[in-house]
């Protein structure tokens, strides 16, 4: 397949034109102290609305989405986002309805709020829901303060350790530890949880086991009923972490496997779109243990009518501004109702299906770690590939030039070498041969070629060290480590660091730092 | 039914053909029989269409600030957008892609993640921003817990006046019982902070110190640029408005060390409250400590100009349980909203805008005071388009609801509406300009709550 894309040398915005260097005219705004008045006026350029509309054009054209190219990322669940949600998260009836109006005014979000809840509910087996997270992290930290607050009450003031498996999201140990919690990794064995391992680390001052199922190597963890015995025996929570969700709708559910809270990404089953890195959409469904510490306000029904309550004295108050990315709930309400019960469980035998078949056909060219039947994702290791002195960061690297993005790489950490890949149900068989064709010609391009890759992207392979050693996280910092950039649109052309300038036409900004 | 799932159904039997299958169910074989259910209890799939039509009767159920007149915003606020803005988010080159974590195929995601870090350094006047948190109030707890990282001590200084959710947000953020919360007074006439109070309270043993600019009132503290030098080297987080930022003598330039924000007013509707977007700025030496995701500028492998992640080690997916944050999926779309937004308006646009709110603001202030029975500022200080209104004869939820009634969303009750919850020290609500206030919208506002004061009281009523 011969892809390239765009290879625009778009400057920066400041770049464009150099911004005003003056200051703020003293008529604006005579309210404000003069000792709290803005001296230097905002340096940002005065652009046409053309000159803002080609700008952003090109720079998409420098990216990857959904729309473009089949995206494998696995544990993301990169699937399609469908166009109609967008078109109804932009009606004035929820974009233009501010959060601090009667609830007599917002019924109709209300209601709809409430009916995902609900559904959500009995899609997790967790009936009490709340959509206030922002997201998935968010979620996992909220679910593990209602844990501590849940401990407390009862007294159980030894509880400060969280386990989770070592193949766990990174999420899962950095939301503990953020959550005041200590944190104790229980070794896998062939990819899932050793029950040993984890009946000897349970413990008086366990305070919850985080799992994922299936799990981050796509194997569903058989063991799941065992494993909920010995942390419910222990008195511990068991929490779900959902990012895998897209697995299991309608087959089993958190709730049927005996966890105790669930945290969904949105973004992942529910097809919100993933917006170059967020907004997310998460939400938290729980059982009858911890529902009295879910956040505030909850939404109550009574009768035909939606309130919003704060009248809930265990909650543990509130976790962020308002009731949640309700413009993302939305998006995720259209994929839901339009799915509905049928379509929900297609979606999860179609992801898993393809990520079967496409398992069993990249199987036959780099070893596969674990046992060949998975769920939504599975993980091949590119340790083989070592001896012809390339790496499985090259194989990646190789794979954007055939115009698909890459897998996840490098995770789980636990195989060496690794590829996490998962095919979500909104890609067709055609793709996903094609992907194959596309993953065999990277298999077997030279390891010179696999070195020199990308080769057909907007730039080529990009020196991470140097943005890490250099610390350029600016426009200011780059105007300091070259002067004069920017200064005129003739510059812009060709500023120092754009086009054909070597590495070391960048100095290192520290020596202009503060 | 929808089309979302390629091949009509007639694919499944050529990848279960493939596997060697006859049945999809065989592929969940390995869930144990008592963990499997029957059913989820889901409706039946709809059409488009169908989707569509149920979706707007909901939506209609809904009144929307253009329909009435609203001068609600606590930090959320209902500006007009630019279509440019929306046509730039609608490349699904930006909404459907994921986190950049190949730069190489999201050179023009980074780039305007390092284009959106430069103008929030450039409005808060920091040296380094972070590429989004989710909202400002939890950017005020991530500030918060980074202030813990840099300076030693266990209390925490934070205004008596903070909205209750933001205070609320603040303190699940606190979940070590060795941080505690100590409250800075201020003036109840004048909502003046009291300097004094901070000067001696931020020496003992105390790791950050909170405000905010303007404040929850809408006030603008006169002493705040006074306040680093009162706190010494106790690091000082200021949560300031962007669109008040074009006015005001930005925080970097009187000795803040962290300054977040709530960018939502910059191109997104307040869509009943999210999504947001978190904005956070600090100092070049304090830059290892900053939660989430960064974009720097390097250079490819040809000495081209290029864009990417860095400084991940920070991070949740290198570090684990010792990252600076668990933040992982930020609001990376949002802040191309806000940078977009802050590009189409451009700088002087949004400086006259932030002059015109405050000129409405002002009138609407100088015509409630006009009004027998409210308070109208609650407090005598400077401030832009937003302030705390008092009631007299009906309590707030009497006389908001009582506004409503008449098409006026007045403002927000500054009281947190939980049950035995301590009182503010401002008994009042919020009132707020907006885009939308005029001569005419004002003059509807305050003929509404001379009706609503005159009004009979219900019986029952003292």
């Amino acid at each position: 397949m011969t892809f390239r894309q765009a290879r625009w040398e778009e400057p920066l915005l400041w770049e464009i034109r150099p911004p005003a260097d003056g200051g703020v005219d003293p008529a604006q705004a005579p309210e404000v102290p003069p000792e709290l008045r803005r001296r230097k006026a905002l340096r940002l350029p005065e652009l046409s609305e053309l000159e803002v509309a080609r700008h952003f054009t090109r720079l998409s054209q420098m990216n990857f989405g959904i729309e473009t190219s089949f995206y494998p990322l696995g544990s993301c669940t990169m699937k399609y986002n469908p166009r109609v949600s967008e078109v109804l998260a932009r009606r004035a009836g929820v974009a233009d309805v501010h959060p601090y109006q009667p609830e007599s005014s917002t019924q109709g979000l209300l209601a709809m709020l409430w009916e995902m809840e609900q559904a959500l509910g009995k899609i997790t087996g967790l009936p009490h829901t709340t959509l206030q997270v922002a997201a998935g992290a968010h979620g996992e930290y909220v679910a593990l303060r209602m844990t501590a607050a849940y401990h407390r009450d009862r007294g159980d003031t030894k509880r400060t350790e969280v386990l989770l498996p070592d193949t766990a999201h990174g999420t899962n140990p950095a939301s503990a530890a953020m959550a005041g919690f200590t944190t104790r990794e229980i070794p896998s064995k062939n990819g899932c949880v050793d029950l040993r391992a984890l009946e000897g680390a349970l413990s008086e001052n366990t305070a919850a086991f985080m799992l994922t199922n299936p799990n981050t190597a796509g194997l569903f963890e058989e063991q799941i009923l065992e494993i909920s015995d010995r942390v419910h025996s222990a008195g511990a929570i068991l929490y779900y972490d959902g990012a895998n969700l897209n697995a299991i709708l309608g087959k089993t559910g958190p709730g049927k496997m005996g966890f105790d809270v669930a945290h969904l990404n949105l973004h992942k089953t529910f097809a919100t779109p993933h917006g170059g890195g967020g907004p997310g959409d998460g939400a938290l469904c729980v059982g009858e243990r911890l529902k009295d510490y879910l956040p505030v306000p909850r939404i109550v029904k009574e009768g035909r009518k939606f309130h919003i309550s704060y009248d809930f004295p265990r909650s543990i108050g509130k976790v962020k501004t308002a009731y949640g990315n309700v413009g993302l709930v939305l998006r995720a309400y259209v994929f839901l109702r339009a799915h509905g019960e049928e379509g929900l469980r297609r979606v999860s035998e179609r992801a898993v299906l393809n990520s079967n078949y496409l398992g069993m056909r990249l199987g036959e060219h780099l070893p596969r770690p674990f046992k060949p039947l998975v769920k939504h994702e599975f993980v091949l290791s590119g340790a083989p590939l070592k001896a012809r002195g390339v790496r499985t960061l090259d194989l990646a690297k190789r794979l954007l030039d055939e115009g698909v993005h890459a897998p996840t790489v490098y995770f789980p950490t636990l195989v060496e070498e690794s590829l996490m890949i998962e095919p979500p149900e909104t890609e067709s068989k055609r793709d996903l041969d094609e992907f194959v064709a596309a993953f065999l010609r990277a298999l077997n391009d030279t390891p010179e070629r696999l070195h020199a890759s990308p080769m057909n992207l907007a730039v080529g392979r990009v020196d991470e060290v140097r943005a890490a050693r250099d610390l350029i996280l600016s426009w200011r910092d780059m105007e300091k480590a070259a002067p004069g950039a920017g200064r005129s649109h003739a510059t812009a052309a060709s500023p120092p660091g754009v086009a054909s300038a070597a590495p070391s036409d960048i100095p290192n900004p520290s020596v202009g730092a503060k | 039914m929808v089309r979302w799932i390629p091949g009509n159904g007639e694919e499944e039997k050529a990848l279960l053909d493939a596997l060697g299958l006859s049945s999809v169910e065989e592929l969940f074989r390995d869930i144990p029989p008592s963990a499997r259910m029957k059913r989820m209890g889901l409706g039946a799939p709809l059409e488009e269409r169908q989707v569509v039509e149920h979706v707007d009767r909901l939506l209609e159920k809904n009144q929307t600030q253009g329909s009435l007149d609203s001068f609600l915003g606590c930090g959320l606020y209902d500006r007009y957008t630019p279509a440019v803005v929306d046509g730039i988010l609608q490349r699904s080159e930006f909404y459907t892609s994921y986190t950049p974590y190949q730069p190489e195929a999201s050179q023009g995601v980074l780039q305007t993640l390092f284009e959106f870090q430069s103008l929030w350094v450039e409005l808060s006047d920091m040296d380094v921003a972070n590429a989004s948190l989710y909202d400002g109030a939890t950017a005020m707890g991530e500030a918060m817990l980074m202030a813990r990282r840099l300076a030693p001590g266990h209390r925490f200084l934070v205004p008596s006046t903070l909205f209750w959710e933001r205070r609320s947000v603040l303190e699940n953020y606190a979940p070590r019982k060795d941080m505690e919360f100590v409250e800075v007074p201020c003036d109840p006439r004048t909502g003046r902070l009291d300097l004094g109070f901070l000067e001696r309270e931020a020496k003992h043993d105390c790791f950050g110190v909170l405000f905010e600019y303007p404040d929850t009132l809408g006030t603008l503290q006169v002493d705040l640029p006074k306040v680093k030098g009162a706190i010494k080297d106790v690091p000082l987080i200021v949560s300031a408005d962007p669109l008040a930022l074009t006015l005001l003598e930005p925080p970097g330039a009187w000795g803040a060390d962290i300054v977040v924000g709530e960018g939502q007013g910059f191109g997104v509707p307040v869509s009943y409250g999210g999504p947001l977007l978190g904005l956070i700025s600090t100092r070049k030496e304090h830059v290892r400590m900053l939660p989430g995701r960064i974009a720097g500028a390097t250079v490819d492998h040809e000495g081209r100009r290029a864009f990417t992640l860095t400084l991940q080690a920070r991070e949740q997916h290198i570090r684990r349980s010792r990252a600076t944050s668990n933040i992982c999926t930020n609001q990376t779309l949002v802040s191309l909203a806000f940078l977009a937004y802050a590009c189409a308006v451009g700088p002087s646009g949004l400086t006259r805008l932030a002059s015109r709110l405050s000129e409405e603001g002002h009138r609407l202030a100088k015509a409630l005071k006009e009004v027998p029975g409210l308070r109208a500022p609650l407090v005598d200080a400077p401030f832009l388009w937003e302030f705390p209104v008092g009631v007299e004869g009906l309590s707030i939820p009497e006389f908001l609801d009582g506004m409503y009634d008449e098409g006026v969303l007045a403002g927000v009750p500054l009281q947190d509406p939980r049950p035995g919850a301590k009182g503010h020290p401002h008994p009042g609500f919020l009132t707020s300009a907006g885009e939308r206030t005029d001569a005419k919208s004002v003059e509807r506002y305050a003929r509404a709550a001379r009706k609503v004061l005159s009004a009979p009281k219900k019986e029952g009523s003292p």
